[in-house]
């Protein structure tokens, strides 16, 4: 085997004095996240996560049959237009309630590959209508999520 | 993405740290049986959460763990002699006993009390399986001895393995927890391993490659649930579970031995890498062992410092031509190497500030969560934390096959829980 002359040529340049030399620039913008509330309790959470600062996620409540979407002021929107330049969808659910607009937002975000998540707002339990009304859809579920546990993947997510 | 200060909360494990306090209230693993393996065998160094200790196993079978350093001048007792019911320190003859006191300082009078105000600082160590575990924290909080089922069962079902990794425990832990990367990184060795190959799970795992997680929030930890697609109507399941604040299990495949991990802080910029084998209802064949010795499954291959033979001074052993054939997805050789080579590539204690996690790290955002919280609640608050306790410790990982419209927790039931006498639930 060559042995390399520098050690940033090699595996060795784990070091933290080499990590100095990892260059620093501002990352890219952050992600475009969705957040839709799917019920009444699951709203509130979703609003008050929504007086956060954040980069560019946004929010929304949804019933059935979920091709509209309502804003925290109460403006009514499109779906469709709200995740052309979105690339994450998390859906909070608390009791399993509109799980046609679970279905809807699912589908909506399969054909345009955008990454879905969930959150099963159910403290204590384990199993409920909620999971069983987010599990096709979305790719990663937290089972029984906290309301902290939505703060948590926002801000970890860069949304 | 992390702050700076949760980084740095998470990280550091030293003595008055948030961390290390959250450490020092579990029993971890220290040595391997094998490293003290006889009465008077020669002491072994020991580093641990940050702190420089020595190992030694006395005339009488006794093992004691204590300060590295001599309370006199501070020699390391590394260089003693282990005679006659102590460790001699060979500048000037002090003797201690297992407890780290000083039984002998020959240059005091025969009737001195001299001995009795000298102590070294010492913890407790016990045997349990084939490892010595030790206990660094407030005596008074001294949790039961582990019961994780590796070292519960009989002799010669279990494995037991040791290696170095350069790099804090965290981002070891952090690739236990992470399902997702398996599919990549270890997509080479499913069936060419012969302690992963010929299950039922392979095949759903290969013909699923974009599986579903569920990350369940439990008593002692997490349930990390990796779903794929079985016959029509059911999915296939691998279930993950993390116990605070080191503890991993990886789900099974057919009769093959089960698996895990503990992640142990050396100091904050090492760790060591802990992997067992064992099988609840049977011995381990001698293949098994031969293979895991070999460093096959999640072993290494190692030297006589438990440091892998691939390691970063010879680049991990790249072999860029079996990365080309498929044989390996990342021209490295062998489970345990293949997670180290990428953790330790990461740096000592990564910038967590400039990641770009994604929602499938939703279980590592969470275990995070989980630590920090636990840490806060113990310095804060004294709040007792979880995953020391036995019923914590009874946990198995699982594969099953459920029907789609089940919750995953509630269709593996008292699988997860270890009952000496009942196989693994597998796939």
């Amino acid at each position: 085997m060559t042995i390399p002359a520098l050690m940033s040529s090699c595996a060795r340049a784990a070091t933290a004095e080499e990590a100095a030399f990892r260059i620093d620039y501002p990352l890219a913008a952050a992600r475009n996240t969705r957040v839709v509330a799917l019920d009444d309790a699951a709203e509130q959470i979703v609003r008050r996560a929504c007086a956060e600062p954040w980069g560019q996620a946004r929010f929304y409540s949804t019933t059935d049959p979920g091709h509209d979407l309502v804003t925290m002021t109460g403006e009514v929107v499109p779906l469709a237009g709200e995740l052309e330049d979105s690339n994450t969808l998390v859906m909070v659910s608390t009791n399993g309630e509109n799980g046609e607009a679970a279905a809807t937002i699912g589908a909506a975000c399969k054909v345009r590959g955008i990454m879905t998540a969930g959150l099963v707002v159910t403290p204590g339990q384990l199993t409920s209508d909620a999971l069983f009304a987010l599990r096709p859809y979305a790719r990663i579920l937290l089972v029984p999520a906290e309301e902290d546990d939505l703060l948590e993947l926002l801000r970890a997510t860069r949304a | 993405m992390l702050r700076t200060e949760i980084n740095e909360l998470l990280t550091q494990t030293g003595p008055g740290t948030k961390m290390g306090d959250l450490f020092r209230r579990y029993w971890q693993p220290v040595l391997l049986a094998e490293e003290l393996p006889e009465n008077d065998c020669p002491p072994v160094r020991v580093k641990i959460l940050s702190e420089r200790l020595i190992a030694f196993r006395d005339s009488e079978g006794r093992y004691g763990l204590m300060d590295e350093f001599c309370a006199h001048r501070g020699v390391s007792l590394w260089f003693g002699r282990n005679e006659e019911g102590g460790l001699r320190c060979p500048y000037h003859g002090w003797k201690y006993d297992y407890t780290g006191q000083a039984i002998e300082v020959p240059s005091e009078p025969e009737t001195s009390n001299f001995c009795a105000n000298v102590k070294l600082k010492s913890y407790p160590m016990v045997k349990r399986g084939d490892v010595l575990w030790a206990y660094l924290g407030d005596p008074e909080k001294q949790p039961p001895l582990p019961e994780w089922e590796f070292v519960t069962v009989p002799e010669g079902q279990a494995f037991t393995s040791k290696r170095l990794q350069e790099c804090n425990w965290l981002q070891a832990l952090e690739g236990g927890i992470d399902s997702s990367h398996v599919t990549f990184l270890h997509s080479g060795n499913l069936d060419s391993d012969p302690l992963f190959k010929g299950s039922k799970g392979n095949q759903y795992n290969k013909g699923d490659l974009k599986p579903f997680f569920e990350v369940v929030d439990y008593e002692g930890g997490l349930l990390i649930g990796a779903r794929r697609n079985a016959e029509e109507g059911h999915y296939y399941w691998r279930v993950t579970p993390w116990v605070l604040p080191n503890f991993t299990m990886v789900p099974p495949r057919g009769d093959h031995p089960v698996h895990g991990h503990f992640w142990v802080p050396i100091d904050d910029e090492n760790c060591w890498a802990w992997s067992f084998d064992y099988h609840p209802v049977r011995q381990l064949t001698e293949a098994e062992v031969e293979a895991m010795r070999a460093g096959l499954g999640v072993h290494s291959a190692n030297d006589e410092s438990y440091r892998p033979l691939a390691n970063k001074d010879n680049d991990y052993l790249m072999d860029r031509e079996a990365q080309r054939r498929g044989e390996t997805y990342s021209g490295i050789k062998g489970i345990a190497l293949q997670d180290s080579s990428l953790q330790e590539s990461m740096g000592p204690i990564v910038d967590r500030t400039k990641e770009r996690l994604v929602a499938t790290d939703a279980g590592i955002i969470k275990a995070r969560q989980k630590l920090r919280k636990a840490a806060l609640a113990l310095a804060e608050h004294g709040t007792e934390p979880v995953g020391n306790r036995p019923e914590d410790q009874k946990v198995r990982s699982v594969a099953i096959v459920l029907p789609a419209d089940q919750s995953f927790v509630e269709g593996i039931g008292e699988a997860m829980v270890a009952r000496p006498g009942v196989p693994q639930t597998t796939v």
